[in-house]
């Protein structure tokens, strides 16, 4: 058996591939790709019922654990935001964006943070579970690369987050021409959230949910 | 460098530097009028070094050692190391660039108790002085190289332990060097042998021969170029096995229970 970790290539083009021999898992199989599944530029929903291996599959692309069996490879500078990520309790996220993310990108990161009604001067410790959130997706957002491959592991960015604010972000993210692969596992609160791209986990099988206008209600129905 | 601009931030965020800087500054002006100095005005310069130079080992004990344990509990704790090594920031990098976030709050705390002594105790005799210099310049060289390596394994044990081990364990290791040492090393004196308290004595870190305050003190003089080469010798090495430890333990990630 062998265990490889993804294969990352900086080209220019972004892109995930799940080849069929994928085994994901930590340490004992959780879930297996069941054919090839090739993800390019634009924004692909990750849908699993809870306990199923949404964050184990985002956590082996962004190269954190070893795939139990077989490898990936993840073409684009990667970044992983976890459903956990958070920072030190008396920064301000003014002071956190401000320290990591690039120069040139900050006054779009705290122009698009308005629009979220997002507090920049507000202690960190002292945001809602909501607004932590946003600040964890702004980071991914702003950190992209211009002009260059990205692929961007978002793990239940959605929970805890208002309609407006992920609306926002939707439609940044529908709106992008850039070279970016997002793959963002959620758990959608209402059945009329279009998904163009999705993956699903169901019975231990990782596969190609369809490329086409399908909803979140047309999935739901597909996952146990 | 992403998380050494965020350390930067998040210690000066904390503010508890500027006490630090502070009373670094100001408990060698003030500290040694408690002295008898009226019986004798000359006690007040050596008095002032021994402050200053107590006064940085406190701060690096308490404060750097601290804050190097909580900053490696936080960078695994909540997601950041995570998402950095997904970044391909990887975990030495990680450590290392939190490790020059702390010494960079050192640094001037070094700066500061070597100004104070150089220019509030400085003896008046010209021979004096430049030896007083001088064993000021190798202090601060000694003390940094005991300090600095025990605050990389802060920052490790705090990514893999928690912010509490990662602080007791390099600080009981550096007040065993620094006082429990010298213990060891009387009891091996005494009549009887005793091979195993021996070989202890021989592996442990003899922090104690990077405090030169008694050579301030009491006026030694500086260090002589073979002994002072011998100890950045001895140092280097004791960094050198630190720093592997280090290595091996910091994590990017906490041990799941």
């Amino acid at each position: 058996m062998s265990v490889h970790p993804p294969h990352r290539a900086a080209t220019e083009k972004s892109g995930v591939c799940l080849p069929a021999d994928l085994v994901i898992g930590y340490g004992h199989a959780l879930a297996a790709v069941a054919e090839d599944i090739s993800l390019s530029r634009g924004t692909h929903y990750l849908l699993a019922r809870n306990g199923r291996g949404k964050t184990t599959l985002l956590r082996t692309l962004a190269g954190l654990i070893r795939p139990v069996h077989g490898c990936c490879s993840v073409a684009g500078h990667c970044q992983f935001i976890s459903d956990e990520l958070s920072f030190d309790r008396e920064l301000s996220s003014k002071l956190l964006l401000g320290s990591l993310l690039p120069r040139d990108r900050r006054r779009e990161a705290f122009e698009f943070a308005e629009e979220l009604e997002l507090d920049l001067k507000k202690a960190f410790g002292k945001l809602s579970t909501g607004n932590r959130k946003k600040v964890g997706l702004l980071l991914a957002e702003f950190s992209i690369i211009p002009n260059s491959a990205n692929v961007v592991l978002f793990d239940e960015p959605f929970t805890g987050l208002d309609a407006p604010a992920r609306e926002a972000f939707q439609r940044r993210w529908h709106a992008a021409d850039d070279n970016t692969v997002r793959i963002v596992s959620c758990h959608p609160d209402f059945d009329g959230m279009k998904m163009q791209s999705a993956v699903l986990i169901t019975d231990e099988r990782i596969s190609y949910g369809g490329n086409g206008v399908r909803s979140w209600a047309d999935f739901k129905t597909q996952l146990n | 460098m992403p998380i050494f601009k965020l350390t930067l931030v998040t210690l000066f965020a904390r503010k508890a530097w500027f006490f630090v800087l502070f009373a670094a500054i100001l408990l060698p002006l003030t500290l040694p009028y408690l002295t008898p100095h009226e019986t004798n005005i000359r006690l007040l310069e050596p008095a002032r070094a021994q402050v200053a130079w107590s006064v940085a080992w406190l701060v690096a004990l308490l404060w750097t050692f601290s804050s190097a344990a909580r900053l490696g509990e936080a960078n695994a704790r909540t997601g950041l190391g995570a998402y950095f090594r997904s970044r391909g920031v990887g975990r030495f990098r990680q450590m290392l660039e939190i490790w020059m976030g702390c010494m960079v709050y050192l640094l001037p705390l070094v700066a500061v108790t070597v100004a104070v002594c150089l220019t509030t105790a400085m003896p008046q005799m010209d021979a004096e002085a430049s030896m007083w210099v001088t064993t000021n310049l190798q202090f601060a060289l000694l003390f940094f190289l005991a300090v600095a390596p025990l605050a990389l394994l802060c920052i490790a044990l705090g990514s893999r332990f928690g912010a509490m081990v990662g602080y007791v364990v390099p600080l009981t290791l550096c007040l065993y060097g620094l006082y429990g040492v010298n213990y060891l090393g009387m009891m091996i004196r005494l009549p009887g042998e005793n091979a195993l308290l021996e070989w202890i004595y021989a592996v442990s870190p003899h922090y104690h021969l990077a405090d030169l305050t008694p050579r301030l003190v009491f006026k030694l003089g500086s260090l002589p170029t073979e002994t002072f080469g011998t100890l950045l010798t001895y140092f280097l090495g004791v960094t050198l096995v630190v720093a592997t430890c280090s290595t091996t333990l910091f994590r990017t990630e906490p041990l799941k229970a």
